[in-house]
């Protein structure tokens, strides 16, 4: 299919003046806007030969328009610098790597429990529409996106945590010593492909509250955004003549609608991802969990300007690849695109 | 006479909209032979697809059945369960959509619409046995077999129509119910979609029900002809005579609004004029009056009762009825 | 027929936002019901925030009690040997426990408070004659005098009472939800207001003239709108640091996006309708188009994205402030109330992270519904079926 190989370059192309937006914008944020990273990172009464030397380092002393320049040129080169606090030196980008595997298994299994809790219900309030179970489910929509996603967690950790005991509150696993051998970083992953079942255990368990809680936050936009598409199916010819053929009610809504339903929520995907980063950071500060977004709000607290400026700006790049490869997998799957 | 395959009494359908009730069809009756094709007209929005959603017991929310009888081969439908219904629907009856384009599911390959509806209405038959039906039945509305592994999109408008009506042939359904079939395809689709139409009825001895706003369509192929104006039943008869002994007013304005249609008598035909009446709020009296050449007064207080002036031909037209002191 | 029907009904739809809202539930279900509900929420809530003074039972950031005083409690009791003849409090040695609402209550009620450690037997030192009664907190008493019979309760229990508990520092969470809903609501209202301000101009102008400004505007709003919206505001606010100013800021560029492009699609669609083209052909002036005919119409769509906007900048303000990004401590903050709750919640401690949290869902709650059930009953397209 030559056509659908140049919707895939043309959209490829299209990204770029996105990730330039978006990576521009970090700069202005984090070097034009007033604030001073480099005196706020330093104890006060710090030597000011001390300060011009970490400013010079970083090259914060030379003009804006060279600033951007070398920002971009390092970029392009993957270079995100190394860390000023709390140890001096380190590579951002190994900092970052290191932390990502994490990031992306809360994400993985969040996506997972939404996918399920949202898009079933949401299937099903459509096929209940005007229902009290429709009713209700639209206002889980809506209640579920106003908690704060941290609370959320919060109150899991009380109820199953320390009242129950049944799962651990904080960390990925129990001790590092217990953790799998190192082969994707997923913990789960590793721990299945090295047939390390205690592992296995302590991760899954350590797993669950943090992706619940992430889980269902997210689930309350896909409750309401398969439930609208659902409905929209619903009225369509071709449900009407599934019906009329004999068809079966449940065959009809959960297998022909709700398939087509689910392509345009592939769309919305890329939107949602950014929401499911937001509530990654969020989720993982709740639960200590050591992902990407933990080790912002670290950073945050150690004023290290450059792990600030990575970790920002990995984040952009994953949004801008999310949505692409988003649009692609949506050409993929459905018959009907001839582009 | 043997028991009619479909008997329709006083069927009423209401909308319940929130500017208040519509009854889209309004007390209408009217029988089905076996083996009969009867042509459904009238203006669009008149009821007539509302009508054949009825016979499915399938109208749409928030359309309701409000009253009268569907006697289908002797069995009240109205009495069934939702189950059997169920079972009823593309087994016995089948319908055929108005726009092909819509009317399948766009990731559904075209051989699993038929598979999948056979095996729904005999789970005995195997997928394989199921496939075979399929594409000796497709060969026979002039379409490859090897098209049933493509989806819908793959497929021109006519194919997809023909499919439709195949999946009615496919389990020998009863009465084919074909809301508007040709409305959506092209003139030259259109003749060659009525050619088979036409060819089918003679091999398999169909019973149809062809709803058509255009009643140059239903000259073609229909043995009997029933129109509708503003949801209710103007005129039933056979096809000859509706067209040249026509009776109501409203027929003989749709007729001429039909060039190809010469009626013999030479009767000046006025085209209609004007629009159809709001259905939630109806005129009084005969609902054509505002529009009707011929009205007298008494046309716009009282509604005209049925009238059978020749052996199965009736009407609903105070030109024809005696009016009570 | 079909069509005219529809294009009926909807002309004999009230078309005014009020004319909507009057129509009630009859017509509009659940969505009428959720803009009530969400206007009587946010009603009250804003009654609380105006009389936060009069209805806050205690300074929200003084310690009035001790650390983690249960919901309800508070209240000490006296218990003194029996036929010492003490009948007030007044003037007394007492014996108490260190950091409790006993030792609080002792100084406002003129006792000189003699602290012992947690596993002193405070009965003990009475006996000993350290002290002259022992002040304990009113829960205990009644197991305490059952193991000290030589002891009777002096009077009822009296001092403070904490309807939902106190936090670690001793205060009170009922009036730091009080006064916290002021800010919260500050920095919500102020930070959408800011995105408007920047947003709905940006956006009239853009769809409203087209062209290369146009693009590159949309370009980058729609880059913003793809970015996580709090990962944004955390990146401005450790630049900006704390403040409501600087908070309210961070938040708005999160949402300016938002702004634009609900605007813009606005604009594009009404440019197109027949009494905007009659009044260009008319040649009324491209100011007064954009002024008189385009924004009015834009403006009811845009009530219903700021509901929903405060909603989400009260989520981004308290996640803010529980990464320790928010307002300057001591001012009351759910968000921070949260952060600091969270250390102690593996002792069990829950409510200082249940309260907290409940309101802020309930003040994003409240907006959300009324934005939800706004946006409904404003779109004719979603109700009518
Ligand atoms: N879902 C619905 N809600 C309200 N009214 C409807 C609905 N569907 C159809 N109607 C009304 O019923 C009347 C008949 O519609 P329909 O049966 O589709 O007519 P036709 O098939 O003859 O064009 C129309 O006037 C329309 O106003
Ligand atoms: S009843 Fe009267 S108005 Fe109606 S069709 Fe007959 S003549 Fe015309
Ligand atoms: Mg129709």
């Amino acid at each position: 299919m030559r056509s659908l190989g140049r919707y895939l370059l043309m959209r490829t192309l299209l990204t770029i003046p996105m990730i330039f937006v978006l990576v521009t914008m970090v700069f202005i944020i984090l070097r034009v806007m007033p604030g001073d990273p480099v005196k706020a990172s330093i104890r006060p009464g710090a030597p000011q030969e001390y300060i011009d030397e970490i400013r010079h380092s970083l090259g914060l002393d030379k003009p804006l328009y060279v600033q951007y320049g070398e920002y971009l040129w390092d970029l392009l080169h993957f270079d995100l610098g190394t860390t000023l606090s709390p140890v001096r030196g380190q590579s951002v980008a190994e900092q970052i790597w290191q932390h990502f595997p994490a990031t992306l298994e809360l994400s993985l299994a969040a996506m997972l429990v939404t996918a399920v809790v949202g898009i079933g219900l949401g299937a099903y309030a459509a096929h209940h529409r005007r229902s009290l179970a429709d009713y209700s489910l639209r206002l889980y929509g809506i209640v579920i996106y106003s908690i704060p996603v941290f609370w959320l967690g919060l109150m899991f950790q009380l109820v199953f945590g320390v009242w129950l005991g049944w799962l651990p509150i904080a960390g990925r696993i129990s001790s590092l010593s217990a953790a799998p051998e190192h082969i994707t970083g997923l913990y789960t992953v590793d721990s299945i492909l090295t047939h390390n079942w205690p592992a296995l255990k302590d991760s899954v368990l350590h797993l669950i509250m943090p992706a619940m809680t992430l889980g269902l936050y997210l689930s309350g936009v896909f409750v309401r955004l398969t439930r609208s598409n659902m409905l929209q199916v619903l009225k369509m010819d071709f449900v009407t003549a599934a019906r009329a053929r004999g068809i079966p009610e449940r065959t009809v809504v959960y297998r022909h609608a709700l398939k087509n339903a689910l392509i345009p929520i592939i769309t919305m995907l890329g939107l949602q991802f950014a929401l499911l980063l937001a509530g990654a950071v969020l989720t993982e500060s709740t639960f200590s969990w050591p992902g990407l977004g933990r080790f912002l709000v670290e950073r945050i607290t150690y004023r290290d300007f450059p792990s600030i400026q990575g970790t920002v700006v990995v984040f952009a790049l994953l949004v801008a690849s999310v949505s692409l490869l988003v649009d692609i997998l949506y050409a993929w799957i459905d018959p009907r695109i001839r582009y | 006479m043997t028991e009619p395959l479909l008997q329709v009494e006083h069927l009423t359908v209401t909308y319940e909209t929130r500017q208040g009730p519509v009854r889209a069809v309004d007390d209408v009756s009217f029988t089905l032979q076996r083996g009969e094709v009867l042509g459904l007209v009238g203006e669009s929005g008149c009821g007539k697809s509302t009508l054949g959603m009825a016979l499915l017991r399938m109208v749409r929310p928030p359309g309701k059945i409000t009253s009268g009888r569907i006697l289908f081969q002797g069995r009240d439908l109205m009495q069934l369960s939702e189950k059997e219904m169920r079972q009823l629907r593309g087994r016995h009856i089948s319908m055929v959509f108005q726009d092909p384009m819509t009317s399948l599911n766009p990731l559904q390959r075209i051989g699993d619409h038929i598979v999948e509806t056979i095996r729904v209405h005999e789970p005995k038959v195997s997928k394989k046995e199921a496939w075979d039906r399929a594409a000796q039945l497709i060969q026979r509305l002039g379409i490859s077999p090897d098209r049933l592994k493509d989806y819908p999109h793959q497929l021109s408008g006519g194919m997809r129509q023909r499919i439709m009506i195949g999946i009615g042939l496919a389990l020998n359904a009863d009465l084919i119910i074909a809301d508007e079939p040709t409305t959506s395809l092209d003139v030259i689709v259109e003749a060659q979609f009525l050619d088979l139409l036409r060819e089918l009825r003679d091999e398999f001895n169909l019973t149809m029900i062809l709803i058509t706003h255009n009643i140059g369509v239903v000259a073609e192929l229909a043995d009997r002809v029933a129109v509708m104006y503003a949801g209710r039943m103007a005129e039933i008869g056979p096809v000859q005579p509706i067209f040249h002994n026509t009776l109501h007013p409203y027929t003989r304005g749709l007729l001429a609004s039909v060039p190809s249609i010469r009626l013999e008598d030479g009767l000046e035909l006025e085209t209609l004029s004007g629009a159809p009446p709001s259905l939630l709020e109806p005129p009084p009296g005969c609902r054509f009056h505002p529009r009707c050449p011929q009205a007298r007064p008494v046309c716009s207080e009282k509604t005209p009762p049925w009238k059978e002036v020749h052996p199965g031909h009736g009407t609903a037209c105070w030109l024809y009825a005696e009016e009570e002191a | 027929m079909k069509t005219n029907q529809k294009t009926k009904k909807l002309a004999e739809e009230p078309t005014s936002l009020l004319g909507r809202l009057l129509r009630g539930a009859s017509w509009y279900g659940a969505e009428w019901y959720w803009t009530a509900t969400g206007a009587v929420i946010l009603a009250i809530i804003i009654l609380v925030t105006i009389f936060a003074p009069v209805l806050s039972p205690y300074d929200p950031i003084v310690t009035v009690g001790g650390p983690f005083e249960r919901p309800g409690g508070g209240q000490v009791v006296l218990l003194a040997p029996k036929d010492s003849g003490i009948t007030s409090p007044e003037g007394l040695k007492v014996a108490v426990y260190y950091n409790t609402t006993a030792s609080v209550v002792a100084e406002d009620y003129g006792m000189t408070p003699r602290p012992y450690q947690v596993d002193k037997d405070l009965f003990e030192k009475v006996r000993a004659g350290e002290a002259q009664a022992v002040l304990i907190s009113a829960r205990d008493a009644a197991e305490a005098l059952q193991k000290n019979p030589d002891f009777v309760q002096v009077g009822e229990p009296f001092g403070p009472r904490f309807w939902l508990g106190t936090d670690n520092l001793g205060r009170d969470i009922l009036s730091r939800l009080i006064w916290g809903a002021r800010a919260v609501l500050a920095v919500a209202i102020l930070s959408a207001l800011f995105s408007a301000a920047v947003g709905i101009p940006l956006g009239l102008l853009s769809g409203f003239f087209g062209g290369w400004m146009d693009r590159i505007l949309s370009l980058v709003m729609d880059s913003i709108y793809s970015f996580p919206g709090l990962i944004l505001a955390i990146a401005v606010a450790a630049m900006l640091g704390t403040g409501v100013i600087n908070i309210a800021i961070a938040i708005s560029v999160v949402y300016i996006p938002t702004y634009f492009r609900m605007t813009r699609s606005q604009v594009l669609s009404i440019k197109e309708e027949l009494y905007v083209e009659a009044a260009r052909a008319l040649g009324a002036k491209q100011r007064e188009i954009l002024g008189m005919y385009i924004f009015p119409n834009v403006v009811p769509t845009l009530v219903v994205v700021f509901s929903l906007n405060v909603a989400d900048a009260i989520l981004t303000e308290a996640g803010l402030a529980f990464l320790g990004l928010g307002l300057q401590p001591p001012t009351p903050d759910w968000g921070f109330d949260l952060n600091k709750g969270k250390a102690y919640l593996p002792r069990g401690y829950w409510w200082p992270i249940t309260f907290p949290g409940l309101m802020i869902t309930l003040v994003a709650l409240g907006f959300s519904l009324l934005g939800e059930g706004l946006g409904e009953i404003l779109n004719p397209r979603l109700t009518e079926e």
